[in-house]
């Protein structure tokens, strides 16, 4: 790939990403939704979190790839982050499990 | 700089920010380091390829665009790091109302550090005050950006030095489902990432991670369906007059 080819990719790929983050906190500001979109808004949160956190958890591979020490580690990370509420914990103690799982299974 | 000055400047730092954002930067050093290496090893002059740490900062898109580089078309590249891309779309949306008290400056600049942890951190921070928002926003954001920008930089001077068995790869995964969870705060919010979650499951081999904003959609519109339903029920039972209406009347004001 030419230099000026690569440079323009990178360019807009920059221009793509920042619009995609950008357009709707813009366009949303100034403006008051109706009530039910505002709470509709309210559980994109959740939903694209959840989302992300299987799409990352299961891989491209799909779930056959999945090993029980990772299946193990997003339980008991979940079980710390109901118990704890604290991220530094929840971080630990998956990985923790991921290893010790991980080297007997 | 004056003893108070430096003070004034440390206290626009959000330490529980520092102290949130210390966690989720750990597993991105060595997906960091990979893009460093990979940037070494595209079809496109280094120094193009590190720019897209500072112009991109998204990992995924930045992974696209060096892995894709010599062997797919210009126009393809740029439609994978749009498709790759469309979830920050949403993370706009959910966050707009938050972004809706913030002067000018920070509505343009806020967004270009969106990266998926400064969204699920800040997520949980949107009930507090237009400048504790910004400034734990910004904080992690910040710090992110600065952490992103080194390893990427230091993977392409010295190449991967995480060894793989430390398995930093599956960190995000663990720390994105404790964020879930502190996400959510109502039953709607949990139908929604319920679904939001089982659909992505479902869609899993879609190309792009478009897994991602397929099941986000599905969990949104379970989740408003869900607030109909309970809401439909609450006036349902605020206008019975039955017997069995009792416990819902102590729950009202």
């Amino acid at each position: 790939m030419s230099t000026s080819s690569a440079l323009f990719v990178v360019i807009v790929a920059g221009l793509i990403t920042y619009v995609c983050r950008s357009s709707l906190i813009l366009t949303l500001a100034d403006r008051t939704l109706p009530a039910s979109v505002e709470r509709a808004l309210q559980n994109v949160g959740p939903a694209v979190l959840a989302a992300l956190t299987i799409n990352l958890a299961v891989g491209s591979d799909g779930i056959g790839s999945v090993e029980f020490a990772e299946v193990a580690a997003i339980v008991v990370a979940s079980m710390v982050a109901l118990w704890r509420s604290n991220l530094i914990w929840t971080f630990v103690s998956g990985m923790v499990t991921l290893w010790i799982v991980g080297a007997i299974t | 700089m004056t003893d108070v000055e430096q003070k004034r400047r440390f206290d626009k730092v959000d330490r529980r920010a520092l102290a949130d954002v210390l966690p989720v930067a750990i597993p991105a050093v060595p997906f960091g380091f990979v893009i460093g290496v990979g940037i070494t090893e595209a079809a496109m002059p280094a120094w193009v390829g590190w720019l897209t740490s500072p112009l991109v900062f998204a990992g995924a898109a930045q992974l696209a665009i060096i892995t894709l580089a010599g062997t797919a078309s210009v126009w393809a590249i740029l439609t994978a790091v749009l498709v790759i891309n469309t979830r920050h779309l949403m993370y706009g949306a959910a966050l707009a109302p938050a972004f809706r008290h913030q002067p000018r400056w920070m509505r343009w600049f806020g967004p270009y550090l969106m990266v998926d942890q400064v969204f699920a951190l800040s997520a949980l921070q949107v009930d507090r005050s237009p400048a504790d928002f910004r400034r734990y926003y910004l904080t992690t954001g910040l710090t992110l950006f600065v952490v992103w920008n080194s390893v990427v930089s230091l993977g392409m001077a010295i190449g991967a030095v995480v060894p793989d068995n430390w398995r930093l790869d599956y960190a995000p995964p663990i720390m994105f489902a404790g964020l879930t969870l502190f996400a959510i705060k109502r039953v709607p919010a949990g139908v929604a990432a319920l679904v939001g979650g089982f659909v992505s499951l479902a869609a899993v081999g879609l190309r792009d991670r478009l897994g991602i904003v397929v099941g986000a959609l599905a969990g949104v519109l379970a989740g408003a369906i869900a607030d109909e339903y309970m809401r439909r029920r609450a006036d349902r039972s605020q206008a019975d007059t039955g017997p069995d209406m009792s416990v819902g009347s102590e729950a009202s004001p």
